[in-house]
Formats: C-alpha cells, structure tokens, sequence
C-alpha cells in the first residue's frame, strides 16, 4: 500500500499503449476478415443446393454455439500448433476472432438480405440481370444499409470479446492489466484503467456506425 | 408468333394452379388477361418469364423453349419486360438511375448514351422533371409510369403487365391506362392482367377470361363483354361490369 496510483499507470503507460493498440488492431483485423469471411459463408448457406449449403450452415452453428473462450482455446493450442508448428497468441488471436465474427456477420447479412422485398429480385431479374447482378446493384446495397445497426453491435462485441484474448498471452489491454495486477497485487487500477479505454474504444466505434449510418441515410 | 404457350401447367406443391394452359400472342399484338382472384393470371404472367419455373408444358418466345437448359434466360428476359403491381422500383436509386441500370449494367451501353434515351423515356411517361429524384417521393401513378419507363428501358420486343393499376389510388389509373394506351398505339406486343374493363374495350385485340387454372373463354373485347358464351364468364362479368 502506500503505492500512488497515478504512479503506477504511468510507469504502465508504455504497456497500455501498446496493449491498446493491439486491441484496437485485433479488432479490426477481425471486422475485416470477420465480414469478408462472413459474406462468403454467408452466400453459402443461402446456396440452394443443400449438399453444398450443409458446410457453411454446419460452420455458422458451431461457431455461434459455443463459447468464443473454447474456440479461442481450440484454436490456439490446437489448430496453430498443428498448422505452423508454435504457438503464437497473435496469430490465435486474429484467427479465432475472425472465425467468430464471420459466423455472427454471416447470419446478421443473411437477415439483411432476406428482409428486403422479393419484387425487388423479380424486378432485376425480369429486367434481364443475372443472380449476381440482381444481387450486387439491387439487394446488397439495399440490405447493407440495414444491417449497419446489427453490424455496429456486433463490432462492439468483438472490441470486448478481444479481451478474452488475454488467456493466451496476446498482448492487448486485458493481458497487460493482468500483469499490472499481479506485479503488484492489485485490483482497481489496472482495472478501472482498462474499463475506461475499453469504455472509449466502444463509444468511439457506436459514434462511427451512427455517422455512417446518417451518412447513408441522407444520400 | 412472340408468345406460345402450349400445355402449361404449374403447381405450387399439392395445389395445381395452372392447368393446361394453350395461349399465343401475335406481334403487336394486344390480350387482356381477366379473371376472379386466385384464378392463376400473375403466375401465368410469371411462368412467361420465368419468374416461376413451369411444372410441366412449354413456353416459347420468339421460338425459344424458356424451359431448355441450352435457352439463356436472362437474354430472353431482356426481350420481355414487365411492370408489377407493387412497381418494385429500386428506392436506392434515382430514377434516371433505376431507368439506367439494366441497360448499362446488362447491355453495357455507355451512361451517356443510355441517358438520352432515358430521359426521352421520361418524356415519354411525362416525368422528365423527376429524374433526380428518388421513388419514395413520388405518387403510385408517377412510380408506375417510371417503372414502364424503366422497363422500355431495355427495348423489349413485348410486355407484360400484371394489374399495373390495382395499387393505385382511382385519380392516378388514368395516367398510366394512358401511358399503355399509347405503347399499344405504337405497336408494343402486350399481355395485360387487369380489371381496367374500358382499358380492355379500348385496346385490346382479345380478352382472355381466366378461371380455376383455366383459360374458360377467349375472344374479341366487344364479342367477349356483349355475347360471353360460358357460364362462368357470364357471372364474373355480372360481377364487374
Ligand atoms: N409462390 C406461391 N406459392 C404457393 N402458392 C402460390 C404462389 N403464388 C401463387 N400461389 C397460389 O396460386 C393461385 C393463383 O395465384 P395467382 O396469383 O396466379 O392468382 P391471380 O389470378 O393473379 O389472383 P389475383 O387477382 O388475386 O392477383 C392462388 O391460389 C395462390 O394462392
Ligand atoms: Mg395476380
């Protein structure tokens, strides 16, 4: 005791930073690879052919029904090992979170898709646009203005669920407040500090959704 | 001959909705399609086109089975164009835009050239001054008329209409009955579902009376309305007239 707290975050700065951005980039790295990876499962569970629709439906239930922590686990003692012989928290890290997010975007843009209007296919289509056509000029930039809520969410998750990221010794916010914790023996500082940035990092991604979302709104 | 249609039949599951149906349209040709509701119009319309796969039967266009796997369908689409009850204009887009779309996205003519002919479109339609706007802020007559306007878009060899006035409020159907009257004047080849009965006096060649899933009876518009020869044909135009 005796120890100011303001002392001790200051000589954690450097970690916190560090570990801040880390969050940041795991978070990202997930958005992108989780929405890329998640349109594509997604247009294959929508696959007419349930032979080769069964994979992706098979993946978007495993993945959304278990828990992230177990997959984070799998993942890194398991698969990366077994791919590229180490391990390696970061690369775990990105992997899992991507592989996560996917299924939950896969079924957020499925939603988008299927809630707009079927006239609206029928009109593209009977215009002489193929599937893909029909798809990209019609549906997708109607559905993606839907799905920019339920997005926005989902990335918020991923922001928190980075955190979890820290059982495998990545180093973002939570890693580093751990060892500041166990450094020395305490709760409320690392703690809170953590709370605080992780508090600033989803506020700031809800302000750029809403922006996004007024922005497409008005055009 | 633009449209055959030779033993068609279609089911949605257990429920057969078409049920041998034998029609054909001649070029420029006008024919009214009506009916009771349920009788099987919009998906006749659709199997046209393919919008419904046909369960059994041929459709040809132009000489072309639609059903054959060798047909490409998007090609015939293009060839065939038609206007829904619901308009379905695209609302992310302007009008110029929706009228431009398939045209350069699909015949990939170039914007400037596709322009000019949409706006002579719009003029056409008498909406030149809502180019750039977008469908949420027009009245259900003015979508209609764009919806026309988009579909002439792609130069269709004929068209189909699938009670294009039924949605709209009674001082609007004049002034799209009036955009088709003049397509037909012109000579587009035209299969029109409607209930617009004057539409069907003025402009059409035949009127085809549906029911059940079957074309009960087809004629003239004046022999059909005057002298209907079926039972059925009889009471539903008792009912409408
Ligand atoms: N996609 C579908 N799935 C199942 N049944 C359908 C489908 N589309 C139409 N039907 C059924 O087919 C029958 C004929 O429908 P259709 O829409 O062709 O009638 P219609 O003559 O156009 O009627 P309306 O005047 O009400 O538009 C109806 O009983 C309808 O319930
Ligand atoms: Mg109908």
């Amino acid at each position: 005791m005796g120890v100011n707290p303001l002392d001790l975050i200051r000589e954690y700065l450097p970690f916190f930073a560090s570990g801040t951005l880390f969050t940041i980039g795991f978070s990202l790295a997930g958005i992108v690879f989780g929405t890329i990876l998640g349109l594509l499962v997604c247009f294959g569970k929508m696959l007419r052919n349930k032979v080769l629709s069964a994979p992706f439906v098979c993946y978007i239930t495993f993945f959304r029904g278990t828990p992230l922590f177990v997959q984070i686990l799998i993942i890194h003692f398991g698969v990366v090992p077994a791919v590229f012989h180490q391990s390696n928290g970061i690369i775990s890290g990105i992997i899992a979170l991507s592989l996560n997010e996917a299924a939950y975007i896969a079924e957020v843009f499925r939603a988008g898709i299927q809630s707009i209007d079927e006239g609206q296919t029928e009109a593209a289509r009977s215009l002489g646009m193929d599937r893909v056509q029909a798809m990209r000029y019609v549906i997708l930039p109607q559905a993606v203005r839907r799905v920019l809520p339920p997005m926005g969410n989902e990335f918020i998750s991923l922001i928190k669920d980075s955190s979890l990221l820290a059982a495998i010794a990545a180093p973002e916010l939570t890693y580093w407040a751990q060892a500041m914790g166990a450094q020395y023996a305490i709760v409320w500082t690392p703690y809170l500090t953590i709370s605080f940035i992780y508090l600033i990092l989803t506020l700031g991604m809800s302000a750029i959704v809403n922006r996004l979302e007024r922005r497409m709104a008005t055009k | 001959m633009m449209i055959k249609v030779e033993n068609l039949k279609k089911s949605f599951g257990a429920n057969e909705v078409l049920k041998d149906i034998n029609l054909e349209v001649q070029k420029q040709e006008v024919v009214v399609v009506i009916g009771p509701s349920g009788s099987g119009k919009s998906t006749l319309l659709r199997c046209i086109n393919q919008l419904e796969d046909i369960t059994s039967g041929h459709v040809y266009i132009e000489g072309t089975d639609i059903a054959d796997k060798k047909a490409n369908i998007n090609k015939i689409r293009q060839d065939v164009g038609m206007v829904f009850q619901q308009f379905n204009l695209f609302p992310h887009m302007t009008v110029l835009d929706n009228i431009l779309l398939a045209p350069t996205k699909v015949k990939k003519i170039s914007r400037e050239e596709a322009r000019v002919k949409a706006m002579e479109l719009l003029g056409k339609v008498g909406l030149e001054e809502k180019a750039d706007a977008y469908p949420d802020s027009l009245s259900g007559g003015q979508k209609q008329r764009i919806a026309i306007a988009r579909a002439l878009a792609m130069e269709p060899k004929m068209m189909l209409f699938d009670e294009p006035t039924s949605a709209l409020d009674p001082e609007m159907v004049g002034e799209v009955l009036d955009v088709m009257k003049q397509l037909a004047r012109d000579g587009m080849t035209m299969v029109v579902v409607t209930h617009e009965m004057g539409f069907a006096r003025e402009v059409g060649d035949r009127v085809i009376f549906m029911d059940g899933g079957y074309i009960v009876e087809e004629n003239e518009p004046r022999q059909l309305f005057e002298y209907p020869q079926e039972e059925r044909t009889k009471a539903f135009l008792s009912k409408v007239l």
